[in-house]
């Protein structure tokens, strides 16, 4: 019982650390133009994604309507959103627990 | 007509205003944050410039390398650098972008009238876009 215990406080301390040191994502919305080959290849290129990561990310996009494609500070964050309008795919960035 | 369409996005990018509700413009240079119009403010007034200077050169690219086989008088063909094949797929991408909005494509599912010459421009587009791609 114990050990049950203290294996979930441990999980709750690092995700908390974790979230302090990286508390925002770059999210990735669907749109009805951009092509999914395209949409994969800009995973693939500028977050160096393996195809089938690339692939992956760009269906839940397509399916779901969006997707995290990179999580880090609100700088990294920003970065990666700019890299993403320029390549027209439409981003926005948010903190990592809204 | 690709460096027309071209030049049309560059001009639309060079006299535009922040606040524009151009939809095409809020297609090209997207809001960052959702739903906090404060920080979508903030990180337009220090990327924009620099976004829209970026997506006007890449148009420019384009422009370029296609006008010499605009004149030719026969096939020819358009040979594109790394950097070239960059500027291309960004600057077809901002095109089909804006023209997608001018048509108002907003769901995956939209039904386009085949007969409207501007969607036989925006499948030609997607199409030579995506053997682009295939090629990087």
């Amino acid at each position: 019982m114990s050990d049950t215990l203290s294996e979930t406080d441990l999980d709750v301390r690092l995700d908390v650390d974790l979230r302090l040191g990286e508390p925002w994502v770059t999210l990735v919305w669907n749109d009805p133009v951009n092509l999914m080959s395209y949409v994969s290849y800009v995973f693939r290129s500028y977050f160096g994604f393996s195809q089938a990561e690339a692939d992956k990310r760009m269906l839940l996009v397509h399916n779901e309507g969006r997707a995290v494609v990179a999580t880090g500070t609100r700088e990294e964050m920003e970065r990666h959103v700019e890299a993403m309008h320029d390549f027209g795919l439409w981003a926005t960035l948010t903190k990592a627990d809204e | 007509m690709l460096t027309q369409l071209a030049s049309q996005v560059a001009e639309l990018l060079e006299t535009r205003a922040d606040t524009s509700p151009d939809a095409a413009l809020k297609r090209l240079l997207p809001e960052a944050y959702r739903g906090d119009p404060e920080a979508a403010a903030e990180f337009r007034r220090f990327t924009s410039d620099d976004l829209a200077g970026r997506k006007v050169a890449n148009a420019r690219v384009l422009i370029e390398s296609v006008r010499d086989a605009a004149a030719a008088t026969s096939a020819t063909r358009v040979t594109l650098d790394a950097a070239e094949a960059q500027a291309w797929i960004r600057a077809l991408t901002d095109i089909r972008l804006s023209i997608g909005a001018r048509l108002g494509i907003e769901t995956d599912d939209a039904v386009l009238d085949q007969g409207e010459p501007m969607v036989e421009v925006y499948n030609w587009l997607g199409f030579a876009q995506e053997s682009l791609v295939v090629l990087l």
